[in-house]
């Protein structure tokens, strides 16, 4: 678990040590400022993490102590029961799953493209009234995704804004948060692969965990492909800031040079502007990928999971099946295992970002120089 | 469960280690044992902690009047605290081992917390238990046990908008009392932007044709499923084909969170719903005529679905004998009565149906339900199994009912075997 | 760090440049044209970005019906405040008064505790200073959604479940802040302290006097962080009480959707909700720009 990689900027702070046998240790002082920290996060954060393994390894029905000598152990039971075992858990998890691997499919990318675009246009030099754009794409960011999840439970209703303003063009909207139908069902029924009043009897009666792979090729439903648009509505002014301050970062030499070079703008957008982003949109894709697999607060806003289980997330399910319907167990071992998937995910992509940085540090990507400066100190202080 | 009761070493050292960590705290109550019929008793005048599910402000108020004359009249004292998320907020309490003392409790949710002890059986020391309806005090049974005393209860009725049925050519004679008729008018009333019957999702709504198709989810004594059987199939085809017609819609084809919303808005010129339908009406929809009839006989006769609440008592209270005498003051005919008045629910003693009768004449037909209704699904675990029964009769117009219901079958069969 | 990261405005020289470049050498039809594409462009993000907040104000102030037939009115019709008198009967102020309580707490708290942690783990040589750094590293890899079983277990167990402190007391500290205090305070150049030290200052009195004034822009930072992150939470808030009179507006207002207002959508009320938890977040905004655009680097960070 290495630190992010922070794409700022920091100058080589001149680094004086006090040497050795000054006799100005700090072993109390130390201790005492960072006690409040240590007993903050282990108090909130480690010791509670033990307790839920417990309970996740544990038949606690939420009544009394979890500690108490009336709760057994159960091994993996819980955990088998999400992963291993035919039933109605296993079938929860995994469509909680699909859903949000669909989420983060559509989200990641293209939150990352809109927030890249949006960073570009409002770079450009000539252009007026920059702080207001900037503004108004990064505003909504700052707001509580309560109150964003109120206004687009409104303006997504059956004869909502949205409707209103699809129907001016011509479309006849979904009753959005309403309709659990497929995206790859419906584009698969429009083309005509399959009609998904009568699906195809080979994809229907095939399961795997608990699944068909009907269900499994459902795509995102038009409910949670509203939650999307919502989230990347809402998260694409973060990122573009990112963006823009590693664009400002990009020497005007270099593009003064290719453009003697006489290569035009969209060259220029592919041979310099994006290699010196590199760094940077790879950050945005893993902190984007963290973000979106824990969403939650959408889902308890506005759909509670629904329509048909469509928009249920391992964090909203883990919320149910704990502080709902009492599965203790069930609930601290689904966070568990997100926890895991999230780990690996991000350590994955960690490592393809530590791939590209080889070529990167070349360039002069000023947050390696920090991590090499860190190395360095790690090495003299040991 | 294998190795239910024997600890591990892991769980002591974890336990252990933490009880040294966290400087020995101890917010959870060790476990009182459940089932003692000997209340727990505190000495002198007790402060007791409700906790409701309020329809409104008139709830609330009626409420704590009542509550406020029984403290004055005994000393004790009433916090009232309204929940906004009972489900939550009533599972946090008991988790914490510091829940209230009385509380609504949900006959759908009733037999989770029975199954787990965090209620206290108390219906056996109520002096006149029998007056309350047969059908509501087995919804509070759990193991041949009757835990709580039924708080008042509602059922489902078909509503119609009279302006529609007015404009449609149809007379009182016409209001249906078989599913022949309902097929009929529905179709009648049907027109371009409104449909005839709208009803909302879910088993809640549709059970109710179960029901008149002498069919069930479950046995009578809610150990096996029965879903598959041809009952229950049949009742629901019934619905899904005249769906299939456009005469009925589900709620969410009609864009509305529920039957209610449907009907007022008028895109539904029936719909079939509670007594509650009554004060949404006139609050939301106030321009709205409509009359309330008694649901359509099905093939095996009148069927509907009542749904209710018990006073919950917490088998962790330490007042529990002041709190039967609470939940007593809150049960009799007169606070029934009262709360009626206040805030439109029917009582749940059978004493109190003539008065109640009397009074709202307009109600006979959800009164009635009270002889024939059927409770919610009574067993513990079921609620993630109705959920997903739910989910999937969502869509209800191209639901693979066969698929769905032996589905239900298998999941309800695992989780009532647990 | 935020001090030293570059400002989002570029430095006049390097504009003047381009501008030399882009309006002087280049100044064609096509580039004309180029430069409506592009306003173009941004005016219609704009107006996708500020339209749903222009909604939004508009139908708190119309009727129910209003708001269901005409959805894309901006003047209510008629005009009514019906919908604030309604969130005013309701627990509203009371959720506004502990969501500002907390908030002011949370923030107060993590400012002070974050920057003496950063302060010791960037400056004070104690034995296990290295290994507490990397646990705190560890740390921040954990996502926050993780924790909500894990809390309510600890805060039941502490006995402190479902009372005010259990709003607060587990937001106090987060690693995110101490990275960041502790990344700036490296940057500072030790030669300011020693020079305390040679007057003879105590540790503490040299951080308090010497060393935290120096890290301004950081606090703000931290400030703007802890504000954002304890106004706008909501998992933390809902496994941390369940008594009404403890709600906060993100959880009390969360529920509005879900019964709180009995039955039926009522649109007016659940906007003006929404639009009263967002004026305290806009006018922290608006004087605080500058490092909110700072502060959005460093707050990606926690994802």
């Amino acid at each position: 678990m290495a630190e992010r990689e922070v794409p700022t900027s920091e100058p080589p702070a001149p680094r004086s040590r006090s040497p050795k046998g000054k006799g100005n240790s700090h072993n109390l002082s130390g201790w005492l400022f960072t006690t409040p920290m240590i007993l903050g996060l282990g108090l909130f954060l480690f010791i509670p993490i033990l307790m839920a393994i417990w309970v996740s390894v544990s038949d606690w029905t939420g009544r009394g102590s979890p500690f108490s000598s009336d709760v057994g152990f159960v091994g993996a039971e819980n955990y088998a029961a999400l992963l291993t075992e035919e039933g109605l858990s296993r079938q929860d998890f995994m469509i909680s799953l699909r859903n949000t691997f669909y989420y983060v499919l559509g989200v990641v990318p293209v939150q990352t493209m809109l927030a890249l675009f949006l960073a570009v246009v409002v770079n450009q030099k000539f252009l007026k009234g920059r702080t207001f754009f900037r503004t108004a794409f990064y505003f909504p960011s700052v707001v509580s995704s309560v109150a964003i999840s109120l206004v687009f439970l409104y303006l997504f209703t059956g004869t909502g804004a949205i409707n209103r303003v699809l129907a001016s063009v011509g479309i006849v909207g979904p009753n959005w948060l309403q309709d659990p139908r497929g995206v790859i069902h419906i584009i698969g029924d429009a083309v005509g692969i399959w009609s998904i009043d009568s699906p195809p009897a080979a994809l229907v009666e095939t399961s795997v965990m608990s699944l068909s792979i009907w269900e499994w090729f459902r795509g995102p439903s038009i409910a949670l492909s509203a939650i999307m648009i919502q989230v990347i509505w809402t998260t694409a002014g973060t990122f573009m800031l990112l963006f823009l301050a590693a664009l400002q970062d990009l020497p005007s030499e270099v593009e003064e040079a290719a453009m003697v070079d006489g290569a035009n703008r969209w060259q220029r957008f592919r041979n310099v502007t994006v290699p010196h982003l590199r760094p940077t949109i790879l950050l945005v894709i893993t902190l984007g990928i963290i973000g979106t697999w824990q969403v939650f607060d959408q889902m308890y806003v506005m759909t509670q999971g629904g329509p048909a289980k469509t928009t249920l997330t391992p964090a909203y399910l883990s919320y149910v099946a704990a502080f709902r319907q009492q599965q203790w167990g069930q609930g601290a071992a689904m966070a568990f295992i997100l926890f895991a998937l999230i780990f690996v995910l991000t350590s994955l992509q960690r490592w393809v970002l530590r791939d590209k940085d080889e070529a990167a540090r070349k360039k002069g990507i000023r947050a390696q120089r920090r991590a090499a400066r860190k190395a360095q100190r790690a090495e003299a202080s040991s | 469960m294998p190795q239910k009761s024997r600890r591990t070493r892991l769980g002591l050292v974890l336990a252990g280690s933490l009880v040294l960590a966290a400087c020995g705290g101890g917010g959870f109550e060790e476990d009182t044992g459940d089932g003692s019929t000997a209340p727990a008793s505190a000495e002198g005048p007790v402060e007791l902690q409700m906790l409701i599910a309020s329809s409104g402000d008139a709830e609330t108020a009626a409420v704590q009047e009542a509550v406020d004359a029984w403290s004055e009249e005994t000393g004790n004292s009433v916090t009232v605290t309204v929940a906004s998320d009972m489900n939550q907020q009533l599972a946090q309490g008991f988790a914490s081992g510091n829940p209230a003392d009385v509380f609504y409790m949900d006959a759908g949710r009733f037999a989770d917390y029975a199954q787990n002890g965090s209620l206290y059986a108390y219906a056996d020391q109520l002096e006149d238990n029998d007056d309350f309806y047969e059908s509501l005090r087995q919804a509070f049974t759990y193991d041949g046990t009757q835990y709580c005393a039924p708080k008042d209860f509602s059922s489902l009725a078909l509503v119609i908008n009279t302006a529609s049925w007015e404009a449609a050519g149809l007379t009182e004679a016409d209001v249906p009392t078989t599913w022949d008729e309902l097929t009929e008018v529905a179709q009648t009333l049907t027109t371009d932007d409104q449909a005839g019957l709208g009803i909302g999702i879910g088993i809640d709504r549709l059970g109710a044709f179960v029901v008149q198709n002498g069919g069930w989810w479950l046995n009578e004594e809610a150990t096996e499923p029965t879903a598959a059987i041809p009952e229950v199939e049949e009742a629901l085809g019934y619905v899904q084909e005249q769906v299939q017609a456009g005469s009925f819609q589900m709620s969410n084809q009609l864009d509305a969170g529920w039957g209610g919303e449907a009907f007022g808005t008028e895109r539904a010129a029936m719909t079939i719903e509670g007594n509650w339908i009554k004060g949404a009406m006139s609050n939301d929809y106030p321009n709205v005529e409509y009359i309330v009839a008694e649901l359509p006989e099905g093939p095996a006769g009148k069927g509907t679905l009542t749904f209710t609440q018990c006073w919950g008592i917490a088998a962790d209270s330490d007042a529990q004998a002041q709190a039967v005498e609470l939940v007593r003051a809150l049960t009799t005919v007169d606070q029934q009565m009262a709360f009626a008045e206040a805030f439109g629910v029917m009582p749940s003693r059978t004493s109190a149906a003539d008065p109640y009768r009397e009074q709202f004449p307009e109600d006979a037909a959800f009164i009635a339900g009270g002889e024939y209704g059927h409770g919610p699904i009574n067993a513990p675990g079921m609620e993630q199994v109705v959920a997903d029964l739910n989910s999937k009769l969502e869509n209800f117009e191209q639901a693979n009912l066969p698929t769905v219901l032996s589905e239900f079958d298998t999941n309800a069969a695992a989780a009532l075997g647990q | 760090m935020s001090t030293t990261q570059p400002e989002t405005r570029q430095p006049e020289a390097t504009r003047q440049l381009s501008r030399t470049v882009d309006d002087g050498n280049r100044l064609t039809r096509a580039g004309r044209g180029k430069k409506s594409a592009v306003y173009l462009v941004l005016v219609f993000f704009a107006l996708l970005y500020v339209f749903p907040f222009f909604i939004q104000v508009a139908t708190s102030f119309k009727t129910n019906a209003d708001a269901v037939n005409n959805p894309l009115s901006l003047i209510p019709d008629p005009f009514t405040t019906a919908a604030f008198e309604r969130l005013a009967e309701t627990d509203y102020p009371t959720w506004f008064r502990n969501s500002v309580v907390v908030t002011l707490l949370v923030t107060a708290g993590r400012v002070f505790f974050v920057s003496l942690a950063g302060y010791a783990l960037a400056r004070l040589k104690f034995r296990g200073r290295e290994a507490l750094f990397t646990a705190v590293l560890a740390v921040l890899a954990v996502p926050g959604i993780v924790l909500l079983i894990p809390k309510f277990l600890i805060l039941n167990y502490l006995g402190i479940y479902n009372t005010f402190p259990a709003l607060f007391v587990p937001l106090l500290v987060d690693a995110a802040g101490v990275f960041i205090m502790k990344q700036f305070f490296e940057t500072i150049p030790p030669s300011v302290e020693e020079a305390a030290r040679i007057d003879g200052a105590g540790t503490f009195r040299i951080f308090w006097s010497v060393v935290l004034p120096m890290a301004k822009p950081a606090l703000i930072t931290i400030t703007i962080l802890s504000f954002q992150g304890s106004w706008n939470e909501l998992g933390h808030f809902i496994i941390a009480a369940n008594d009404p009179a403890l709600f906060t507006l993100t959880r009390g207002v969360g529920q509005l959707t879900s019964g709180g207002l009995g039955s039926g959508s009522q649109f007016p009320i659940s906007m003006a909700a929404a639009l009263l938890m967002t004026i305290p977040t806009a006018m922290v905004f608006i004087v605080f720009q500058r490092f909110f655009t700072q502060g959005a680097n460093v707050g990606a960070e926690k994802g």
